[in-house]
């Protein structure tokens, strides 16, 4: 009895349950845990519910006037291309354009490396020592800021063109470790960007590229 | 013991399952099912205008205000895609697809697939939802 509980406490270290020939029940059933509650929970991701992917939240308007300015112009042409240029002053490759849809989408990549989160990295794993476990936690390594701008006219008013954008972060993780788990590179997160700030800027920018005041819609 | 053992080929099991050879393709593959038909039903609707620049202007608008990611977009054939993370901890990825088409009696058909993780959605309850934001945003636009 008191055997068994000693093996159902995860203080062993991958070290001891190799080498100890008492209990090779240590080898089996951690690796087999994770694989298992893996398999369970994968089944709960698909429990999100979808129909609430299309549904407006209370905040969508909200991010509608931080993402959106109006500009007194004709040739929506100009328009795009002056954002294109302000997004290439900012350092953004633009990879999609379609001028008859008003649309365009450009990225750029950065290291995602923040000082604080190899701190905390450092913490875990000298904590982690204490339990016998050898825990690597995965930090931002990589990421990719994405903008998406549509223009679009104004209520049967071909003189007054509307600029939406959005900006979006995507960051990659570097690779882990948890006990006798590694943990692969490459887990994706993924935000969208509501800092008033970065929009502002923005729009200051095209307003100064296109000689125009920028109107809040 | 036993029981532990159980649980390992039961690990081995699921493992191994990925390992099976490639499965003949069902024969009703390309064929067009009553539920299909169902389904493109949900997925079509059609609106009173012939402008149909307008409406994919729309569609792109709508598909911001839901917080989608605009990823492709081809006006002449009004064809646009988009996706964003959804679902628990953004751990899931939705991907539409939308095609708008005058059709001969002056009218927009616009036709949305959605998928959700690769598996396509099929609740007509998240097509409602989608043309009540369209309709708004067209509504908006007028």
């Amino acid at each position: 009895m008191r055997r068994k509980r000693s093996g159902i406490l995860p203080t062993t270290s991958p070290n001891s349950s190799r080498t100890g020939t008492g209990s090779p029940s240590g080898l089996l059933r951690w690796p087999v845990l994770p694989i298992v509650a893996g398999l369970l929970l994968s089944g709960c991701i698909q429990m999100a519910k979808p129909e609430t992917f299309f549904e407006l939240t209370p905040d969508s308007v909200k991010h509608k006037a931080l993402q959106s300015r109006m500009f007194e112009m004709t040739d929506e042409k100009e328009l795009l291309s002056a954002s294109a240029a302000v997004l290439q002053d900012l350092g953004f490759q633009v990879e999609e354009s379609e001028v008859d849809a008003g649309v365009l989408r450009a990225a750029k990549e950065r290291s995602a490396r923040s000082v604080w989160q190899e701190i905390a990295q450092g913490l875990v794993f000298v904590l982690g020592l204490f339990g016998q476990k050898a825990v690597i936690m995965p930090v931002d390594l990589h990421q990719q800021i994405g903008a998406t701008l549509v223009t679009r006219h104004a209520e049967n008013d071909t003189s007054r063109y509307t600029v939406r954008i959005l900006f979006h972060r995507k960051v990659w993780k570097g690779d882990g470790n948890d006990g006798n788990t590694y943990i692969p590179p490459g887990q994706q997160s993924m935000e969208i960007i509501y800092d008033a700030e970065i929009y502002r800027q923005f729009f200051a920018k095209l307003s100064k590229s296109l000689f125009l005041e920028a109107q809040q819609i | 013991m036993n029981g532990r053992l159980a649980v390992f080929i039961a690990g081995v099991c699921l493992s191994l399952a990925a390992c099976a050879g490639p499965q003949k393709p069902p024969e009703d593959l390309l064929a067009l099912t009553d539920a299909q038909l169902k389904i493109r039903s949900f997925q079509t609707r059609t609106f009173d205008t012939q402008d149909s620049n307008n409406v994919l202007r729309a569609v792109i608008g709508s598909l911001q205000d839901l917080g989608f990611i605009i990823e492709r977009a081809n006006a002449p054939m009004g064809l646009v895609t988009a996706g964003k993370f959804a679902g628990q901890g953004y751990a899931g990825f939705v991907e539409v697809t939308v095609i708008v088409r005058s059709t001969e009696t002056k009218q927009s058909e616009v036709r949305v697939n959605a998928l959700f993780n690769t598996k396509p959605i099929e609740d007509p309850k998240v097509y409602q939802n989608f043309f009540t934001s369209l309709e708004r945003s067209l509504f908006v636009s007028r």
